[in-house]
């Protein structure tokens, strides 16, 4: 084995196998729904052998062995490629499983788990299937597939350079300007990672006119700049050679121990660099941070001379746009494609199919469109769940579908698509639908509704109660509504990144849950509203209007002051009872602002002491102990430095213990 | 030896401040052109060491005439004249082959500016 | 093991010193926190921060202390990737305690037992059950 340290590069393994894992699991699922091809097994093997090379690289003797026996399986389905059946799928599975094992035990520093049993199912497997006596079309390619392509040597290629530019203010179509100096870059060789995008550049969108690219090219540093000198009201900012990525041990047994490094594994079209999560996360508390402090800057100069502040406030605007446009491009940063939970789907849809005895087909659509990696996060198990469910409550059995005149395969679709700001992922099932008057019997009994609210339920509200703390823990809704447990949570993590959650359902056609998202969580529009001492945030997204009036005129319905709003009217509260703080004092005839929101539960009214005005912030999420305060959604600070909570509006009119009316109290 | 420019557009007003400004950096107008046909045909006859090209013109506008000049001499230097507002067709143009642009209406500094930098004299 | 003294009124209470970030000196106002608890003083912010800061006085004897004067010390404790502040009257100093007396019958989950400093008793709190009490003075109902 190789004497080099390999430690440094424990981290690329483990993610590089991981890939390669999943990337074979996922191929596996896929196969055994189409047909079998040679390259698809041939692909199969490929992933298996670089994992096996890799682990060799690392000194892993065990996920080494192992890796040698799945590979070994495999390549005996290469030249028998009809003896591949439900049975082999099964066993390449656990070996995966088993694989992807080895490499959690590497991340975590702990030993590896015993794998003898599955490599001797491994072995049997491989020698009960005999070589196939008719040469297949990619035998005869002597030469056995190779884990990378080689690449070509690092020397091969042109140097690459990174050059920054800028574009000056006083030009007159800074767009055009940039455009040209692209362009005439672009003239030198070739292009890549123009951040801003080309786009932006165009557009001309530049903060303080700079845009940075990267250029492949033979030509010399000198010629570089002046090409660009030759571009009128560009300048040079700065311009370094890119540095080549880190060799990476190839995976390969027979590799010299002398020149552990010089080998690339592929090659990527793109370049990019792994950075680990948690350090985008910082990135985004420091941009924030950063916004949050230039609002502080500008604060302070409120105190200076009209002069000095013109001055100030010139340079805080320039400061904002940078530190805007920083926020903006760790925000893309953090954009994470849908494929993250989708890519499992398939395999989990296989296992659970299998499992319930139900025979399954999976669509998936859009699995490229990116949200949020804090959304994305939150989302992996709410989607599993609801594929979970759509197979084993949505979905009939097939003999229950072949008598209800459906193909007995079901159908799960999830797809995922922009509709302007937001992402719509839906997972529709063609089974058997929600019972909603099943549902509202059931709620009635458990008291979460009335009677008379049931008779009244419109159809969406019903199909929601599915998702009730109450109800979707109740095991016996389990069957009848033909949702499972759960539903709730589900409900709780889509809200708590802004989302919301839509059921359709059809008796006996099928049920569809669809998961309105925004693209980002970081910033939101808030109406600043004071009430008693405190200042609160309501998003200006739920907020449907302000109506100034007093408390003597409200009309009441039921007892309980309402508000015209409209041509409707909406309950009237007052928003220091909902949140169980002190009131400032207030007169009935005195005029009062009535803020107009969107509640999970229609419209209310709420009424404030002052509106303090708009301010788009940026949004920190509430950790424990404030997470579990009622009736919160965030927390921002403001320019003064005065922390001020957003209030989770959708939810602000549930019932409360002590909730007094609006009009009440004098 | 002044450099020899090929000044287009389909305003004579606009020429003649144009020649003005060439004629006040010292360089040395040759030759006008009031359409895209012509400037093609004024190119080739002339060989200047630079055109500026109205983007907006008659018969053939100032994108395609400098696709034609270019595609007869790989090597021309031609400078797009626009007005704000035509960022894309610039940018266009740009595309087909020009080298760089002036903003209209021209002042002296910024086009001798851009016209120096493009003939490397800058 | 070294800890942090400080006082809550006129009683000496102490943390382990790795369990404790930083002192910062309170600050003049605080954000409310809506429906948490009488304990909670509310949110402050350092360094661009927000840190919920819990009143100890209140905490430890659950019922309100008479006027609490103003000013204080806020006590950071050392959590991963949260803040929490614990509002102290006073802090005196690092001292190094060997060893702890479980008191004979366990009042609170928030202490961990007795124990003298430089001749004057001193309880020592529990940190996990302190954060616990602290969670259940935020999670209304």
């Amino acid at each position: 084995m190789a004497q080099w340290d390999t430690s440094r590069y424990t981290s690329l393994f483990i993610s590089e196998a991981t890939e390669h894992l999943e990337a074979l699991s996922k191929e596996l699922v896929r196969l055994e729904q189409g047909e079998v091809t040679a390259e698809a097994i041939d692909s199969l093997f490929r992933h298996a052998h670089s994992v096996k090379g890799m682990a060799g690289s690392m000194g892993f003797e065990a996920t080494t062995a192992l890796g040698h026996k799945l590979e070994d399986l495999l390549d005996r389905v290469r030249t028998t490629p009809t003896r591949f059946d439900r049975g082999v799928a099964d066993l390449v599975l656990q070996a995966c499983d088993a694989l992807t094992a080895h490499v959690k035990a590497v991340a975590a520093g702990q030993p590896f788990p015993d794998a003898a049993p599955l490599m001797a199912q491994l072995v049997a497997a491989t020698q009960s299937m005999r070589p196939g006596t008719t040469p297949l079309p990619f035998k005869e390619n002597a030469a056995p597939p190779l884990v990378e392509t080689t690449p070509a040597p690092e020397s091969n290629l042109p140097p690459r350079w990174l050059i920054s530019l800028k574009v000056s203010a006083s030009s007159a179509q800074p767009g055009v300007r940039g455009f040209l100096a692209y362009k005439r870059l672009g003239s030198l060789g070739n292009l890549f990672r123009c951040a801003p995008s080309l786009d932006e550049v165009k557009a001309g969108k530049l903060q303080g006119g700079l845009f940075a690219v990267e250029l492949e090219t033979t030509e010399t540093e000198a010629n570089i700049q002046k090409t660009v000198s030759q571009v009128a009201d560009v300048t040079l900012v700065s311009i370094e050679k890119v540095v080549a990525p880190p060799p990476v041990p190839a995976a390969e047994e027979a590799r010299p121990e002398s020149s552990p490094g010089d080998r690339v594994v592929g090659q990527e079209p793109q370049r990019t660099v792994r950075v680990k999560t948690e350090l985008l996360d910082e990135f985004l508390d420091l941009a924030g941070e950063l916004l949050l402090a230039t609002a502080g800057v500008r604060e302070a100069g409120r105190t200076l001379h009209e002069d000095a502040r013109s001055q100030l406030n010139v340079s805080v605007d320039r400061l904002h746009g940078l530190v805007r446009g920083l926020h903006d491009k760790v925000m893309e940063a953090r954009m994470t494609p849908v494929s993250v939970i989708t890519d499992r789907l398939p395999r989990a849809a296989r296992d659970i199919a299998r499992r319930r005895g139900r025979e399954i087909e999976l669509i998936v659509a859009g699995s490229e469109v990116e949200l949020d990696r804090a959304i994305v996060d939150e989302l992996n198990d709410p989607v599993l769940h609801l594929l979970r469910n759509a197979i084993d409550h949505g979905v009939e059995p097939p003999e229950e579908r072949r008598m209800r005149g459906k193909p007995p395969r079901g159908t799960v679709k999830v797809s995922v698509r922009r509709a302007s700001d937001r992402v719509l992922l839906e997972v529709e099932d063609d089974g058997r639908g929600m019972d909603t008057e099943r549902l509202k019997t059931i709620a009635v009994e458990r008291g979460l509704i009335t009677a008379e609210q049931a008779k009244d339920l419109p159809e969406r509200d019903a199909l929601l109660l599915s998702a009730a703390p109450g109800l979707s823990t109740a095991t016996t809704v389990t069957d009848i509504s033909g949702r499972g447990v759960g539903m709730d949570a589900v409900k709780r993590a889509v809200e708590q990144v802004g989302g919301t959650l839509e059921i359709i359902s059809k008796r006996g056609v099928g049920t569809t849950f669809r998961l309105s998202l925004p693209l980002t969580v970081a910033m939101v529009n808030l109406l600043l509203v004071s009430v008693g001492d405190d200042v609160y945030g309501l998003p200006i997204g739920k907020v449907a209007g302000v109506v100034e009036t007093t408390r003597a005129t409200l009309a009441h319905s039921q007892d309980l002051p309402v508000l015209q709003f409209g041509q409707a009217v909406v309950p009237a509260r007052e928003l220091s009872a909902l949140l169980g703080v002190p009131a400032r004092l207030h007169d009935v005839n005195a005029a009062c602002p009535f803020v107009v929101v969107e509640t999970d539960e229609g419209r209310v009214a709420l009424a404030v002491d002052a509106l303090l005005g708009q301010e788009e912030v940026v949004l920190k999420a509430l950790r424990r102990p404030l997470d579990k305060v009622r009736g919160l959604s965030g927390v921002t600070v403001l320019g003064n430095g005065r922390p001020v909570f957003i209030l989770d509006v959708a939810r602000i009119d549930a019932p409360a213990p002590h909730a007094r009316a609006a009009g009440g109290d004098a | 030896m002044s450099k020899r420019v090929l000044v287009v557009d389909d305003s004579v007003f606009m020429r003649d401040i144009i020649k003005d400004i060439f004629a006040a950096g010292g360089f040395s107008v040759v030759g006008e052109a009031g359409n895209g046909v012509e400037a093609v045909e004024k190119y080739k006859e002339l060989k200047p060491d630079l055109v500026t090209m109205d983007l907006v013109m008659p018969y053939r506008n100032g994108i395609d005439a400098t696709r034609e000049i270019l595609r007869g001499d790989g090597k021309a230097l031609v400078v797009m004249c626009s007005a704000l507002g035509q960022e894309t067709m610039v940018m266009e143009a740009i595309e087909a082959g020009a080298v760089d642009f002036i903003v209209k209406p021209p002042r002296a500094e910024d086009v001798l500016a851009v016209v120096k930098k493009v003939l490397g004299e800058g | 093991m070294r800890h942090v003294i400080f006082l809550v009124g006129k009683d000496r209470y102490a943390l382990p010193l790795d369990a404790v970030r930083e002192v910062v000196v309170a600050p003049d106002r605080y954000t409310r926190v809506p429906h948490a608890g009488t304990s909670v003083k509310g949110v402050m912010t350092l360094r661009g921060r927000v840190v919920p800061v819990v009143d100890l006085a209140r905490l430890l004897v659950a019922a309100p202390s008479e006027g609490q004067p103003a000013g204080g010390k806020v006590v950071l404790l050392e959590l991963t990737r949260r803040d929490l502040g614990l509002l102290v009257t006073e802090v005196e100093g690092i001292e190094p305690i060997e060893q702890v007396d479980r008191p004979p019958h366990t009042t609170s989950r928030l202490v961990r037992g007795l124990t003298r400093v430089k001749e004057q008793a001193a309880t020592v709190l529990d940190l996990q059950g302190l954060d616990s009490a602290v969670a259940s003075a935020f999670a209304t109902e």
